[in-house]
């Protein structure tokens, strides 16, 4: 017997294969049929491959159309005919003209797999601050830190991280899953048990994160894995230091000063610190001798470099 | 005491999807006065020889044969793959369409992609359809092409030992009928049969044929129409042939291993259930396959969908061990 591919193939853009467009997706919907479905119809009413992306609910389904699932190889190509699904897009991979049926497809299929979108993943999961305050606890016992884990949805045998939000929150995360976007310190991943130390380990990255602003510039995620040795200097924080001081002093001088320095000591070189900065290399040489009598110790050298990045370091931390 | 009237099993979203969009196409009900309107709007438009020879990779041949007890000849369609190295085996194929309708070139595309995969050829039968010819003339044509498929293994080039039957269907049921032949009559001996949604009961009252009726494909009413133009007045009597209804058969040991699939959602469902677990208590082999909100050759009408895929795959994974294991 011939395939519904097939017979659809055959129809031309007239109402009879938009209605029979119309009738597939209402009968997946009535039946509650998952997004897979849903993508898998659109490319094979459409004959060409069909992909749902939607990063932000971390969606990401390719269908080719024998109804094979396909991974994902390159970026879509803004050309193919696409149509938004709430934060997500779908997509049909149509080079050329387009089918007698592809406008259709879209709609209905956008239409079925929002309904699946908002009943599935409609928001992220309920955030439950005491199992993430429990799964950290160095204090509380395996079991419950186990529990805890299941609880927040995180596999037994599978590593993960903590994070620590500026705003005082923890999340707890699979090893598999990226940060979500703000400023944050990030534990190391490993097993559910080593949560408390991962958790201790990304307050103290927190520390070393800033605002990134002008009067606070910085990185905005801070890994504890890459801080090295810096991370030790989290611990002497509370000494006063006469370099940190002397940073102070020269802030005062020019709302340029701190953005400056820190574009100095994170670029490869003086002419890339301009770029950031996005000013001439001769008006950088300028602020530079500037800041360089404020401070009373040379930036250019590599041993000056380090000593600033030092001092910004620990004013980060003064912070805390 | 009530008895509840049983729901029917809902179809797989995918499938019943599918079926909206072929439901003008294909009403699930069919009566009598249907069939000449049946073949002679093709439901299913039939390969072209060079659709089969698939750019080269097999030779086709028509091959004339002598019927059963002087019935008349009968046709085999024969399909041998050109590149395969290594001695080949066979399929020998019974093609589906309720008894009434259908030819030697229905259903062979998943078949040439088995011939491929496993160095196959494709024997497919051309026999006489019901109401015309009534039971036994289908089945014996079936029969006789068998035998002689399986006395010409060296000029055909297979190995004997490597003859599997296959069948959807209407198919289905002849090909386990013709394997209970076998075993009767003293016919080739088979490496296994692939009964793919057999119809098998000309009785046609088990739950899934009442709970079904009206819905999906092939319901309660087309079986009776199907079994009707085959048996006659003697469907569902005491006195049928279980070389017409394998159902009927009061001894299935001794059969070859069997593969049967089914969906839940069909006519079909209880009647091969039934069939593999008789099967089994007498013995046997067989791997029973229920496919959830199945309708009648959901893989056939809708290949594409999930559980259609992890049907088709099933059939490959049963030959791969049969054939190689």
């Amino acid at each position: 017997m011939r395939d519904l591919a097939v017979r659809l193939a055959a129809l031309d853009a007239e109402a009879g294969a938009a209605l029979r467009v119309i009738a597939y997706f209402d009968r997946l919907v009535e039946a509650r049929a998952g997004l897979q479905s849903i993508v898998r119809g659109a490319a094979v009413l459409a004959g060409c491959p069909a992909r749902l992306d939607d990063d932000e609910r971390r969606v990401r389904i390719r269908m080719l159309p024998t109804g094979e699932a396909a991974p994902v190889p390159d970026p879509p190509r803004p050309e193919w005919p696409h149509a938004s699904v709430g934060s997500g897009v779908l997509w049909l991979e149509r080079d050329g003209d387009a089918g007698p049926v592809d406008a259709m497809v879209l709609e209905r299929a956008c239409g079925a797999a929002g309904a699946v979108l908002d009943r599935t993943r409609g928001r992220a999961p309920a955030p439950d601050p005491a199992s993430v305050e429990l799964v950290v606890d160095p204090a509380a016992s395996p079991e419950v830190r186990a529990q805890a884990a299941r609880r927040l949805g995180l596999a037994a045998d599978a590593p993960a991280y903590a994070m620590a939000t500026a705003g005082g929150t923890t999340h707890v995360l699979a090893a598999a899953d990226p940060p979500p976007p703000g400023r944050a310190g990030i534990g190391p991943p490993g097993p559910i048990l080593d949560l408390p130390a991962s958790h201790a380990a990304a307050r103290i990255a927190l520390r070393f994160t800033a605002a990134g602003t002008e009067e606070d510039p910085g990185p905005l995620v801070v890994r504890h894995a890459e801080l090295g040795g810096l991370a030790l200097l989290a611990d002497h924080a509370g000494e006063p230091v006469p370099d940190v001081r002397a940073l102070d002093h020269a802030a005062a001088a020019a709302p340029w000063m701190l953005s400056t320095l820190y574009a100095v000591s994170a670029a490869s070189s003086l002419r890339g610190a301009a770029a950031v900065l996005r000013v001439h290399h001769s008006t950088l040489q300028d602020r530079i001798t500037h800041a360089e009598h404020l401070l009373g110790w040379t930036v250019r050298e590599p041993a000056g470099r380090l000593r600033l990045q030092l001092a910004l370091a620990l004013r980060r931390l003064a912070k805390w | 005491m009530t008895t509840t009237q049983a729901s029917p099993v809902p179809f797989d979203p995918e499938l019943g999807a599918a079926l909206s969009v072929l439901a003008e196409q294909l009403p699930p009900t069919l009566t009598p006065d249907m069939i000449p309107a049946l073949r002679e709007g093709p439901v299913m438009p039939q390969p072209t020889d060079d659709e089969l020879r698939r750019g080269g990779r097999f030779e086709i041949e028509e091959r004339s044969v002598p019927g059963r007890d002087g019935d008349p000849d009968i046709s085999l369609l024969i399909c041998k793959p050109t590149g395969v190295t290594g001695t080949l085996g066979c399929i020998y194929h019974t093609h589906g369409g309720g008894m009434i309708v259908g030819d030697n070139r229905s259903g062979l595309d998943g078949m040439l992609d088995w011939c491929e995969r496993f160095g196959l050829m494709l024997v497919s039968v051309e026999y006489r359809l019901a109401p015309e010819t009534p039971h036994p003339g289908p089945v014996n044509d079936c029969y006789a092409g068998l035998v002689w498929t399986g006395e010409h293994a060296d000029e055909l080039g297979f190995d004997p030992a490597k003859l599997i039957v296959a069948g959807g269907s209407a198919g289905g049921g002849l090909a386990a009928a013709v394997t209970l032949m076998a075993r009767d009559l003293g016919g080739p001996p088979l490496l296994g049969q692939m009964l793919m949604c057999p119809m098998l009961d000309d009785r046609n009252n088990t739950p899934s044929s009442l709970q079904m009726a009206g819905l999906g494909v092939w319901d309660h009413t087309a079986n009776q129409t199907g079994w009707g133009a085959l048996l006659g007045d003697a469907a569902g009597g005491p006195d049928v042939s279980p070389y017409a209804a394998p159902a009927r058969a009061e001894d299935l040991s001794g059969l070859p291993p069997a593969f049967i699939d089914v969906g839940s959602a069909e006519t079909f469902r209880d009647e091969d259930v039934t069939y593999a677990s008789r099967i089994w208590q007498i013995g046997g082999q067989a791997e029973l396959h229920v496919w959830s909100g199945g309708f009648h050759g959901f893989d056939g009408l809708a290949p594409t969908a999930a559980v259609s895929r992890d049907a088709q795959e099933a059939r490959v994974r049963w030959l791969d061990r049969i054939l190689n294991a």
